[in-house]
């Protein structure tokens, strides 16, 4: 029963990661870029529900989408001046890049808001309810339940939609794609914004149910890295399976070994990932 | 010596000399933090700037270093320095292990992956309760011997450190100069070009790392005899990644002197802010660090070198 | 035999890029590769330079079976390339990058830039030395590409449409490189789209088309083969 529960818990935030971590892997299947300041994006984002409830009292019906919005203008402004640029550089140069980009965002973060923690009231979606003896609270189960529709809807506008397809040709062959006439330039802009919509909405549900302060940053980006290794880079449905395995794996780890280890299982299995198989479970290497 | 180079040689002299003129501990403080963070970012540079390969993940090389110090002292009661061979060895251990297998992974990958290493040996070296785990250890509270190289002013660990660095800066230069430097270069900016030559690609990255993570684990060691402490924030967190890649980058990645010219402007800029603004003034440190990075990658990605190499020119076609 | 390779696949999931192709290359031949574009001779190429492991089939390289090596002992065993897009190594000068190639056989600075520099003048590039490889323009690259193999002291030289691309002034002094480079005794297979150069310079040509080699000649008796003319230009053509 204990395990049932674990389980559920896991699925239902690895639901959550599968939503960000589409979003890193679709800009980074698109154009080779790492996103290193992904998580903090999500970190930007719980901030941006935060201030919405407390200063403004919007509701999640209306914070949720409204920070997927602010994170697209986000994402494509971040294109636009920083990552349109240094793709045309040097390597050194693209990887720092979005490395500086979080190194700004979390500390200027930390800067305003201090290292407190904050969370949204827990009851803002609901109360807890009981399936059968496994305790499911209503703010995961909404949180987990729009992650996976959201990350299917990304698979499904990817290969059935015209935009998508021109999005994929884009990530094969930038110059092959410019020469039937799609234009590269405003496909990847849309790919960041995408990405980052991604965590818009992921940071909005996680801050349902989870603090918020301004170092979660990191986690969620190896997080997210773990997971598109995992499941493979360029893959949707790779990062979807991925992340709910990893959200699994946090849930175990975490009881069986304590709080703590949960990350180190995670960076652990990225580590072995290393040894036995680069290329993730589903991914073009 | 060509005109253009005598100038800043000669203010990189007068810099080198200043401590040994100032009356201004804080000054030679300073100073002694500047040659050590050098040694980090000169190391990171052999592999992160002339191989290419950009590494976040360095902290562990230092950490172990810094451990392995103290470590000696607080079990063996050796002074700290006895720790640093220990160090380089078990850093050589990891590059063979860790840094081998991460090679697979290019480019963004590989950078990524070096990040989630060190978040990982943070993590496991919090738990290791045996090394003080989250509170860390502390060097020896007085002076045994000379051995212990307990100082009361920065001079000494000033020179210590620029002999260091010396040696660092000639091993780099000497191997600028030789196949491996012609290889990393080439692996640093056409991988598939240099394979194409016949260049074994992967075992000159593992020679690089080795290098690397030798010189980063000594600097950690030669940091842990100065400030006497050691927890695992300072010694594996990823801000000791950020100041090497920080520094190689604004001086000029792949340059000899690069690091050591990122070195003389950041750590200075960062100890006043810390003591301007007190312990939330390491915070505003890293925001002006990121601003710098993306400035760096947007507009001049090789750093202050760069820079000069560009003005000297123009100057030399204004003289013409 | 310096160059065999029988019976190459390559897949990419259920697509074969290259579908049971053979090579068979004696030493001081000079090999021609047609083929419209997407036939799959680029990818060949790929398998035997060691940059794409074939999916089945052998080759072997001066007696040695080189199949799974990577690209480095390709290099090693005197194979050596030249890429469609010109690599060069920016942050060194032109003699440096030819040096990087001549430190294969020159372990020795002075020795692998004395090798740099013969290469250099034997190239046409010995003025431009000292500048920076980033200076030149695409056919200087080119010339460099070529110059960067030629240091590794190959036996086989594969240059991949070396000439595509150059105006036409730069044509004809790069068919005499080809031709100085065969004169020194090193052989060649050379991937070219422009049938002029074809003709002029090889004796003989492997066409490709969807994967496999679908004739194999002079490059009169090839460009006057039915299958040949098909391929490139569709049924309707041979009337």
């Amino acid at each position: 029963m204990i395990l049932l529960q674990l389980v559920s818990d896991g699925l239902l935030l690895g639901a959550v990661y599968a939503l960000f971590s589409s979003g890193l892997t679709l800009i980074w299947g698109m154009m080779n870029v790492i996103n290193f300041a992904h998580g903090d994006f999500v970190m930007l984002a719980m901030y941006v529900a935060f201030f919405a409830y407390t200063s403004l009292h919007l509701g999640p019906a209306i914070f949720v989408p409204l920070s997927a919005i602010v994170l697209f203008g986000f994402g494509v402004l971040v294109y636009l001046a920083l990552v349109r640029h240094v793709m045309r550089g040097p390597m050194l140069a693209q990887i720092i890049s979005t490395f500086g980009l979080a190194l700004v965002m979390q500390y200027t973060a930390l800067w305003v808001f201090s290292a407190n923690f904050v969370s949204l009231p827990g009851t803002l979606v609901g109360g807890v309810y009981d399936f059968g003896g496994i305790r499911l609270s209503a703010a995961r189960l909404l949180a987990g339940a729009i992650a996976l529709m959201l990350t299917l809807g990304m698979h499904l506008l990817l290969t059935r939609t015209d935009l998508g397809s021109r999005m994929l040709a884009v990530s094969e062959d930038r110059v092959a794609a410019a020469l039937v006439g799609i234009r590269p330039d405003p496909m990847q802009a849309l790919a960041w914004g995408l990405g980052a919509a991604s965590t818009g909405v992921a940071g909005a549900l996680i801050a349902l149910f989870f603090y918020v302060s301004p170092s979660v940053g990191d986690a969620f980006t190896l997080i997210a890295f773990v997971t598109v290794c995992l499941g493979g880079f360029g893959s949707v449905p790779g990062a979807l399976l991925a992340g709910l395995a990893i959200g699994v794996i946090e849930s175990l780890s975490a009881y069986w070994f304590g709080p703590p280890m949960k990350d180190v299982a995670v960076y652990g299995l990225f580590v072995a990932l290393l040894w036995v198989r680069p290329q993730g479970l589903l991914g073009r290497a | 010596m060509r005109p253009r180079r005598a100038l800043p040689v000669a203010v990189l002299v007068v810099l080198l000399l200043s401590p040994f003129f100032s009356f201004s501990p804080f000054y030679q403080r300073v100073a002694a933090l500047v040659v050590l963070a050098a040694i980090s970012a000169s190391a990171w540079n052999v592999l992160g700037g002339y191989a290419g390969q950009v590494s976040f993940g360095h902290s562990v090389y230092f950490g172990v270093g810094a451990y392995s110090a103290l470590l000696a002292f607080t079990k063996l009661g050796l002074p700290p320095i006895a720790g640093a061979p220990l160090g380089v060895m078990v850093s050589v251990a990891i590059s063979v292990l860790i840094g081998l297998p991460s090679f697979r992974l290019r480019g963004h990958y590989f950078s990524m992956a070096t990040f989630a290493i060190a978040a990982l040996a943070e993590l496991l070296v919090i738990s290791w309760n045996f090394a003080g785990g989250a509170i860390g250890m502390m060097g020896p509270a007085n002076s045994r011997s000379l051995a212990d190289l307990l100082f009361r002013g920065s001079l000494p660990y000033y020179v210590i450190f620029l002999v260091v660095l010396a040696i660092l800066l000639a091993l780099t230069h000497l191997m600028q100069r030789s196949r491996m430097g012609f290889y990393l270069r080439a692996i640093g900016s056409g991988e598939r070009a240099a394979e194409s030559l016949g260049v074994p690609v992967r075992r000159y990255k593992l020679y690089a790392l080795l290098l690397s993570g030798a010189f980063t684990a000594l600097a950690g060691s030669l940091y842990a005899v100065m400030i006497g402490f050691i927890d695992p924030d300072s010694g594996f967190g990823v801000l000791i990644s950020v100041n090497m890649v920080v520094m190689a980058a604004l001086g000029g990645a792949g340059t000899l002197f690069g690091p050591l010219i990122g070195a003389i402007i950041l750590v200075p800029l960062s100890e006043a802010s810390n003591a301007f603004f007190g312990g939330g003034g390491s915070g505003a440190a890293y925001i002006v660090y990121g601003v710098i990075i993306m400035l760096i990658a947007r507009f001049s990605p090789g750093g202050v070198a760069e820079w000069w190499r560009i003005l000297s020119r123009r100057r030399v076609r204004r003289a013409a | 035999m310096l160059l065999e390779a029988r019976g190459i696949v390559k897949a990419f999931g259920a697509f074969h890029a290259v579908d049971g192709a053979d090579l068979l290359l004696q030493e001081a031949e000079l090999l021609g590769l047609i083929g419209p574009n997407g036939a799959g001779k680029s990818t060949f190429f790929n398998c035997l330079s060691g940059d794409t492991r074939p999916t089945a089939g052998t080759i072997r390289f001066r007696g040695t079976e080189v199949t799974t090596r990577p690209p480095d002992a390709h290099g090693r065993l005197g194979l050596a390339r030249t890429f469609q897009v010109p690599i060069v190594f920016d942050t060194m000068t032109v003699r440096e990058n030819v040096m990087v190639g001549a430190f294969l056989r020159h372990a020795q600075r002075r020795a692998a830039a004395e090798k740099a520099d013969e290469v250099l003048a034997f190239t046409g590039l010995a003025e431009q030395a000292n500048l920076p490889a980033t200076a030149l323009g695409t056919p200087g690259r080119k010339r460099l590409e070529i110059a960067r193999a030629l240091a590794t002291e190959p036996v086989l030289l594969l240059l991949d449409e070396a000439l595509a691309g150059l105006p036409s002034s730069e044509v004809e002094a790069a068919i005499d490189l080809v031709r100085r480079i065969h004169a020194r005794g090193i052989t060649l297979i050379v991937v070219e789209h422009i049938m002029e150069v074809i003709h002029r310079l090889t004796q003989r040509v492997l066409v490709f088309n969807q994967g496999r080699v679908i004739a194999e000649g002079t490059p009169a008796e090839v460009t006057a083969d039915p299958a040949v003319i098909t391929a490139y230009l569709g049924r309707r053509a041979r009337k």
